[in-house]
C-alpha cells in the first residue's frame, strides 16, 4: 500500500511467514509426467507387439478361360513335361516334333532353374506342362512354381492331370 | 540472492517433454499401422509355403475370397464382406466347409468342431461339391449386387505346406467349371535368398 511507513497490523507479524511460504512455492505449474510416460510406454509396447507388418505376398495364376472343347494346338517340339512323383522326384522330358517324347530324365531341385533356362535358350517357344502327383505336397508345388518364375524365361506353363500313363513313365524312370 | 535461489531447483530435474513427444509420435504411427485381423478363417492356423518370386504382388486389402486349405484336407471358404456372407451363409460370421476327398470325412466333422486341435467357434456350413460350386458363384453375384457391379472378389488360396496337391488340383478343376480363371496363392516371403 502506498504511503507513510504505516504497516498494516497483520503484515507486521505476517511478513516473515509470507516470505517462508513464497520460498516453498515453485515458479509456474510443474506437472509430473512420469505416470503419463508410463501409460504411453505401455500402449506403445502393446501396439508394437500386436502389429504384424509383413503382409503376405501372392502368386498369381491364370487358368485358361475356354471350355474343354476349344483346345489349343501346340507343336510337341515346344513342350517340356515336368512330372513330379509322389515322393517329390522331378522328371523332365521334352516333346519331340514327331509327337512322341524323349525319355524322362531326373533333375534335382537345385538344378531345375538352370535346366529350364538352358532348354528355353534352345527353344524360346517353350511351353511347360506340369504334371504333379496328387499325393505330392502343396509346398513342393509352390517351390516348383517359384523356380519357374525365377528362371529368366517368358513364363508359359499350365497344369495337367497326372494320368496313369504318366505315373508309369515316372515309375519306369525310377519312382 | 533470493531470485537466484528460487531459479536453482533442488535435485536434478529432467525435462521429459521431448521424450513424451517422440513416444507419442511412435504411438500414433503404430496405432495407424496396426490392422487387427478379424476375419473368421484367420483363426485357422496354416503354415504358408515360402516363395522368392520377383514379380510379386501384395495381398489385396479388401474384396478377397479366401480358401483356406488345412493339413487334413478341408477347404474353408470365407469372404471379407459380412453383408455378402449373411446373404449366402445366413450368418455374417459363417464360413463354408468343403472336403474334396470323398473317401474320408472332414476333420471338422470327425473331431466334432475343431480345426487343427483348436475348437472353431464360427458357424460352419458343410457343403458338398455342387453346393461349393454354387457358393463360389453366389458369393460373387452377391457382392456384385451389393456394390452395383463395381467390385469383384479376388480368389486367394491359403494352403498349408503339408496339404496334398490333389486338393489344389480339385479346386483348380472347380475354378474352371465356375469360370473363376484367376486366382492367387498366398505365400510367405522366403527369408534366406539362395542365389
Amino acid at each position: 500500500m502506498a504511503g507513510g511507513g504505516f504497516d498494516a497490523p497483520e503484515s507486521g507479524g505476517g511478513l516473515h511467514k509470507q516470505k517462508k511460504y513464497k520460498k516453498g512455492k515453485k515458479i509456474g505449474v510443474r506437472i509430473d509426467m512420469t505416470p503419463m510416460v508410463d501409460v504411453i510406454m505401455l500402449l506403445l509396447t502393446f501396439f508394437i507387439l500386436t502389429t504384424t507388418l509383413n503382409t503376405p505376398q501372392i502368386m498369381q495364376i491364370n487358368l485358361p478361360k475356354g471350355d474343354e472343347s476349344d483346345k489349343i494346338k501346340v507343336d510337341m517340339g515346344d513342350v517340356l513335361y515336368i512330372r513330379v512323383s509322389e515322393t517329390g522326384k522331378v522328371y523332365f522330358s521334352r516333346g519331340l516334333s514327331d509327337g512322341t517324347e524323349a525319355p524322362p530324365e531326373t533333375v534335382t531341385f537345385e538344378n531345375m532353374k538352370n535346366k529350364i533356362e538352358a532348354i528355353y535358350a534352345s527353344n524360346p517357344k517353350l511351353l511347360i506342362l506340369l504334371k504333379f502327383d496328387r499325393k505330392m505336397k502343396y509346398n513342393f508345388m509352390v517351390d516348383i512354381l517359384d523356380e519357374i518364375n525365377r528362371a529368366a524365361i517368358e513364363k508359359r506353363y499350365s497344369f495337367m492331370k497326372m494320368e496313369d500313363a504318366d505315373k508309369e513313365i515316372v515309375t519306369k524312370a525310377g519312382g | 540472492m533470493k531470485k537466484a535461489r528460487s531459479i536453482k531447483k533442488p535435485g536434478v530435474n529432467i525435462d521429459m517433454t521431448p521424450l513424451v513427444d517422440v513416444i507419442m509420435l511412435l504411438l500414433t504411427f503404430f496405432m495407424l499401422v496396426a490392422t487387427f485381423k478379424v476375419e473368421s478363417t484367420e483363426a485357422i492356423e496354416v503354415k504358408l509355403p515360402e516363395s522368392v518370386v520377383t514379380d510379386t504382388t501384395k495381398l489385396p486389402e479388401k474384396d478377397i475370397m479366401t480358401l483356406t486349405l488345412t493339413k487334413a484336407g478341408d477347404v474353408f471358404l470365407d469372404v471379407d464382406n459380412y453383408k455378402v456372407k449373411e446373404k449366402v451363409f445366413g450368418d455374417p460370421f459363417g464360413v463354408g466347409l468343403f472336403h474334396p476327398d470323398s473317401t474320408s470325412k472332414s476333420e471338422y466333422e470327425t473331431t466334432g468342431g475343431s480345426v487343427g486341435g483348436k475348437p472353431f467357434k464360427r458357424k460352419v456350413t458343410i457343403m458338398n461339391r455342387a453346393q461349393f460350386e454354387k457358393a463360389l458363384v453366389d458369393l460373387r453375384v452377391a457382392l456384385k449386387n451389393e456394390t452395383n457391379g463395381k467390385s469383384d472378389f479376388r480368389i486367394v488360396l491359403k494352403g498349408d505346406m503339408d496339404t496334398d496337391y490333389g486338393i489344389v488340383e480339385d479346386l483348380m478343376a472347380i475354378f474352371k467349371t465356375t469360370r473363376n480363371t484367376r486366382f492367387a496363392l498366398v505365400t510367405d516371403v522366403k527369408s534366406d535368398k539362395k542365389e
